[in-house]
């Protein structure tokens, strides 16, 4: 079966928000010296979240970014390494990341790639390096940067990104034609299997060719649109993205200038605002090259065009990524209001060499004095093509920068209390409001038009409000089911069984508090239906059945209550064998029990019939801890079981909030509501239609059914006038599959009633799930129509022979006992 | 006869501690009673109740208290005293016991009594239709002899059948 992930796409939303946010306030908090080890395990503990949840919903990227991210968050947590101020820079130049692709996803703004990979880099580099460069960076604070740096700096970021740098080496010449790209990858050494799965994966993105290379390694050759990250991420299920050889395969036709608007439109769209803070804080010699720098791509193609095979080339490219991404961070936290003042760094005698621009870079990455050599060789870049280019992206920015404000859709979190509360409230309020309309329906219309009008509105108003209301509190039982199926499937090829799952009414809703309630206890069903439930393959091909067992989760609603079932159509319950086990236990029991009473010892603690013990269940922890819990909120728990056939435990849960579409029907002065989904027809029955059974079961015969008649006053020993059906009102009810005719006075009317429980404050009827309080204040009760229809075929009451009273003493008698 | 003295040792226990508070007093038929005022939640009319099929009958049904369904006990049928009337002047005590709120029809509300220790006395066996384990004194003011009742032990009695059997299960 499959599932719309899309519809919890939301929740993760809200959560990843949530957790950056937390993420960044502390981040922003954090004290360098001495780091709190409770604060990085938060953002630590954050970063695994947001990771865990991307991963679920295949938002690959931000995957990716929270692993590097939470690598070298652990790495720090662990003390292998220096918190530093690069780092948390990085850290929130990787939250600022995360939220552009979780918008990205969510409003589907645009996600800039480049400073993804920037990011991502930088993260890499300073997981890896990033010890290496702190310590270097206080021991030698080189007077003469441009080569020493370089030795330092270029091992590790070439050992840990030869695809970027691979990347950017043959950019120039990438074939952009037909606006597909043609890539190279050289895949690691993997087995056959990985590589033909990742050949299958890549094919949705485009064409895919394989071949052997001279080292003998497999050779992917993608014709995509996609961009190299796409690629990355989707690689990065098999092989490690760092063990990637990427290159764009060479396209004779492509020209460098086809690739500089590329670079130039690949921009972030916060420039301009930086270059006169880079002009004052350059000197004017580096004055120029900051500015080009900001199109960092194309300063570093044009590099990669003058010399392009030769080392130096490289090492201007990973200046320029580390340049690159420290500009995206700088600029996005203008762009995001924080973290203006940037803390100068130990180093800062020599960035005064070179400029505040660099002090960054040569932190993150220890090499950021080779820049300058990048930048000087790209010096010729006219100035104004950038100032125009960042013109037009500061634009397109503010545009986009307005669509995510409108169409953000956002959650806040609420006390339940509060929600309850409100809920409440609006329940007066829709009392209230019904106890106006029906003092003004005894106004003269005429006279008082514009009142009568007023109250129209005020009515639709409440209604839509009380609707809005009571809407925020429930969810449908999806958010439960749809945990199991992955849950079954893996619990079943664990214990080598074929388990078929099946879910039903996935679409009934129920109070948030109590959907939360019971994922617990539901899981442990499940669990146990497919551990000791369904046989195994062999067993039930000996007994007879199909080797797929169906386990079902289902849910509806019935009689006020929400009944939630797991069946299986596995073993049973073996009567004996439980019985067995109870007298070993010491638990007194007797063989005139019944079924239900020796069902119910598997309620009992520590009560096991599993013969092995395994690592799912068997324990025999756990079936009084759901009872426990169901019984806590309210609910009942019920085992029907057949030895062979299989067995459904049914969990009953109040709906404490829900409303109801209800009928309310008079019986004497005194007016019951029927819940209406519950009601086949209405009738007024003529005397032929009326059967009896030995002249007393009372029948009605309605369209080739007989149907039997239950007398609610009867029932309910209710004083009324009307004891003939031909006077009353039949009202076909059905449920459980039975049908039967209750026999009220009148219909009154049809309309939308809050359930409120009885049992607050007094306790269960018989017969009665619920009351409500109708427009004028008074009291009604709700019909538990499963029950009547029970307590019909019990007894027929109509000829009054057994009161009602004597079957509910003995009921009474039986529950004292 | 035991169970009963010893019921007896328990209502001193209960004097004890309930000594010196202010009880609600109120008046069934010819006889005078009173309860902790701090279990009282309001007093109110008797209103239309809803009536419950079968139910005793001195349960008169549930009325609507601002939006809460809330049970109401005659104790006048409960115990048979008083005349069962029910007029402008009938007078429910809404009683908050816990956190469950019920109402008790009684004849007539009459005064709000500080009392101290000393007045209350211990209750001899007898039989009554109250069972004395629910009563924890009796408290003579001005020559006038007032029953003191723990209602919420009453009022979650299995006899009182307000709520389901609890402590069956």
């Amino acid at each position: 079966m499959s599932i719309d992930m899309s519809q919890f796409y939301e929740v993760f939303f809200d959560e990843a928000e949530e957790l950056l946010a937390e993420a960044e306030r502390l981040l922003l908090g954090i004290d360098m010296e001495n780091p709190d080890a409770e604060d990085l395990n938060a953002i630590f503990r954050a970063a695994h979240s947001i990771k865990g949840g991307a991963a679920t919903f295949g938002f690959m990227d931000m995957t990716e970014i929270t692993h590097v991210l939470e690598n070298l968050l652990d790495k720090i947590r662990k003390n292998e390494m220096v918190l530093t101020a690069e780092h948390v820079d990085a850290f929130l130049a990787a939250k600022d990341v995360l939220k552009m692709e979780l918008d990205g996803h969510r409003l589907a703004t645009a996600v800039d790639e480049e400073q993804v990979a920037d990011v991502k880099m930088m993260l890499k580099s300073l997981s890896e390096a990033g010890g290496l460069a702190a310590a270097r960076a206080s021991s030698a604070p080189a007077p003469a940067p441009a080569n020493e740096p370089k030795t330092v700096s270029v091992k590790p970021v070439a050992e840990s990104a030869p695809v970027t740098v691979a990347e950017i080496v043959n950019s120039p010449v990438a074939a952009v034609t037909d606006g597909l790209t043609h890539f190279n990858i050289v895949l690691p050494e993997i087995s056959d299997k990985d590589a033909s799965n990742l050949q299958e994966e890549l094919s949705l993105l485009g064409e895919v060719s394989t071949s052997k290379n001279a080292q003998g390694r497999s050779v992917l050759s993608l014709a995509t649109d996609s961009t190299q990250a796409d690629i990355i991420s989707i690689c990065s299920f098999i092989v490690e993205p760092e063990d990637l050889l990427i290159t764009l395969a060479v396209a004779p036709s492509a020209t460098a200038q086809t690739t500089e608007p590329v670079a130039t439109d690949a921009g972030y769209g916060f420039f301009d605002d930086d270059i006169p803070t880079f002009a004052s804080a350059s000197s004017g010699a580096t004055a120029t090259p900051s500015v080009t720098a900001t199109s960092t791509t194309a300063a570093v193609k044009e590099a990669g065009k003058i010399t392009q095979n030769s080392d130096t080339v490289k090492i201007h490219e990973e200046v320029g990524y580390g340049l690159f991404a420290t500009e995206g961070k700088e600029n996005e936290e203008e762009g995001y209001g924080f973290f203006a003042p940037f803390q100068p760094h130990p180093d800062a005698a020599v960035a005064a060499l070179i400029g505040d621009d660099t002090v960054l870079t040569e932190a993150n990455s220890g090499k950021a004095t080779v820049e300058k050599v990048a930048v000087t060789q790209t010096e010729t870049n006219p100035t104004t093509i950038a100032n125009a280019a960042a013109d037009k992206r500061n634009a397109t920015r503010r545009e986009s920068d307005k669509a995510p404000a409108a169409t953000e859709t956002s959650s806040i979190r609420v006390g339940v209390e509060k929600v309850d509360q409100l809920i409440n409230l609006v329940g007066e309020l829709v009392i209230t409001q019904a106890m106006i309309e029906q003092r003004i329906s005894a106004l003269d219309p005429v006279q008082h038009e514009s009142l009568i009008n007023s109250v129209g509105q005020l009515t639709r108003n409440t209604r839509d409000l009380q609707e809005s209301v009571m809407s925020i509190r429930m969810m449908p039982m999806d958010f439960v089911f749809s945990r199991f199926p992955r849950m079954v499937r893996d619990l079943a090829s664990k214990l080598g069984k074929k388990v078929e799952f099946v879910t039903i009414g996935a679409a009934t809703e129920l109070d948030k508090g109590l959907i939360e309630r019971i994922v617990d206890p539901l899981t442990h069903l499940v669990r146990n239906s497919v551990d000791h439930g369904i046989e195994t393959p062999e067993k039930r091909r000996a007994a007879g059945k199909s080797e797929t067992g169906t386990l079902t989760l289902s849910a509806s609603h019935k009689g006020g209550s929400i009944v939630i079932e797991v069946t299986d159509d596995g073993a049973g319950l073996n009567r004996d064998k439980l019985l067995a086990k109870a007298a070993k236990n010491g638990l007194s029991v007797s063989e005139n029990m019944t079924d239900s009473e020796v069902f119910n010892l598997i309620f009992a603690p520590g009560f096991s019939t599993a013969e092995v013990v395994t690592d799912v269940s068997g324990r025999g922890v756990g079936m009084d801890v759901v009872k426990r819990n169901i019984t806590a909120m309210n609910g009942a728990v019920e085992i029907r079981s057949a030895l062979g056939y299989g067995t459904t435990i049914s969990i009953a849960l109040p709906l404490t909030l829900a409303i109801l579409d209800g009928m309310s029907v008079s019986l004497g002065h005194s007016v019951y509501v029927i819940p209406l989904n519950l009601i086949v027809e209405t009738l007024q029955p003529r005397a032929e239609d009326i059967k009896t059974v030995t002249g007393e079961g009372r029948m009605v015969h309605v369209r080739g059914e007989y149907l039997p008649i239950i007398a609610l006053h009867s029932l309910f020993n209710h004083h009324t006038e009307i004891t003939d059906p031909t006077q009353g009102v039949l009202v076909l009810i059905e449920a459980d599959g039975k049908k039967s005719a209750l026999f009220v006075d009148r219909l009154v009317g049809q309309q939308q009633v809050v359930i409120k429980s009885l049992e607050t404050n007094y306790r269960k009827v018989q017969g009665v799930s619920g009351a409500t309080i109708m427009g004028d204040g008074s009291v009604a009760l709700i019909l538990d129509v499963p029950a009547i229809i029970q307590m019909g075929q019990t007894d027929n009451y109509i000829t009054g022979a057994i009161p009602f009273a004597n079957y509910q003493n003995k009921a009474v008698e039986t529950q004292l006992i | 006869m035991s169970m009963n003295t010893e019921t007896v040792a328990n209502t001193s226990n209960n004097k004890a501690k309930v000594a010196g508070g202010e009880y609600l007093t109120f008046v069934l038929g010819d006889e005078q009673y009173g309860l902790e005022i701090l279990k009282v939640q309001e007093i109110r009319g008797y209103d239309t109740v809803t009536q419950i099929a079968n139910t005793p009958d001195f349960i008169k049904g549930v009325v609507n208290l601002r939006g809460k369904i809330v049970p109401i006990v005659d104790l006048r049928i409960k115990f048979k005293l008083g005349k069962v009337e029910y007029d402008e002047f009938t007078v429910v005590i809404i009683l908050n016991l816990s956190g469950r709120v019920v109402g008790i029809v009684v004849d007539g509300v009459s005064d709000v009594k500080a009392l101290k220790e000393e007045q209350i006395r211990d209750v001899p066996s007898l039989v009554s239709n109250i069972d004395t384990k629910y009563i924890v004194g009796l408290a003579t003011v001005e020559e006038q002899m007032f029953i003191l009742v723990d209602i919420e032990q009453l009022m979650s009695s299995q006899e009182m059948a307000l709520m389901d059997s609890v402590a069956v299960h």
